[in-house]
């Protein structure tokens, strides 16, 4: 008999943020912050290797990423950054029981405890701060 | 190891990171952004061995952190014996080489070696 996966959506179904509320939406902006995190501390450890060129070739690895477009990545890192750190905490304080409910006999129209009000307010929070510290970078620097 | 283990050491390196790269981040803006980045500033940053020590550590969580997120990502997308050990180990062997090529910036910049 042929093997069958049993995550048969693949990866359209881990990205769809639809059916499941705001809390889905965190977890594909979760994945995606992290993965995008990632790509820019493996970029950023090659960057910082320049400065073994001295400063002629730190100077032109500078000059690639000091422009608007280098500006505009960097702005999308620090909302990434603060979006990943807030949510990651509350995911956290989830896992080890604050904030999720009491245990209760599931009746209609079983709504899960732990998708309640606090956990919604701390993703809507992880938002509207990624999107704050979005424009105090982009303030510092596009102000120089 | 046990995967309750695992998201101990990664939620441990989350936090540990967090409370790290916020100093990390506030060295640029004491000076000014731009001026914080030139080559001298650099270079007297990686040769202060306090700081030097700093960068080591946030590289190292960050890549305990970082590659272990991407290894849960990967085995939520697929699961099978041979694709969980391949996933896992590559991981591992991605996280080891981003530690070493880190650190040999910041031993080569932090003595003098260029």
């Amino acid at each position: 008999m042929e093997h069958q996966d049993e995550n048969k959506a693949g990866i359209g179904g881990m990205i769809n943020p639809r059916r499941y509320g705001i809390e889905r939406v965190a977890y594909l902006l979760m994945r995606l912050s992290g993965l995008g995190l990632l790509a820019y501390f493996i970029g950023h450890i090659y960057e910082t290797s320049s400065i073994l060129k001295g400063e002629v070739g730190w100077s032109e690895f500078l000059e690639l990423t000091q422009t608007t477009e280098g500006h505009a990545i960097l702005a999308i890192v620090i909302a990434m950054c603060v979006f990943h750190t807030v949510n990651g905490i509350r995911v956290m304080l989830g896992h080890g029981g604050v904030g999720v409910g009491k245990p209760a006999r599931p009746d209609y129209p079983y709504e899960p405890a732990s998708q309640n009000a606090r956990h919604k307010m701390g993703i809507y929070s992880a938002i509207v701060l990624a999107a704050v510290a979005m424009l105090y970078g982009l303030a510092v620097m596009f102000g120089e | 190891m046990r995967e309750s283990i695992i998201m101990k050491i990664h939620y441990g390196t989350a936090l540990a990171a967090v409370a790290l790269v916020a100093v990390h981040v506030l060295m640029r803006l004491t000076q000014g952004f731009a001026e914080s980045l030139e080559y001298q500033n650099v270079i007297a940053n990686y040769k202060f061995l306090p700081y030097a020590g700093m960068l080591e550590i946030i590289l190292i969580l960050l890549s305990i952190h970082g590659f272990n997120g991407l290894r849960v990502i990967l085995l939520e997308l697929k699961q099978g014996r041979a694709y969980e050990k391949a996933v896992s180990y590559g991981c591992v062997a991605a996280m080891i080489g981003l530690i070493a090529y880190g650190s040999r910036t910041i031993l080569m910049v932090n003595m003098g070696m260029i």
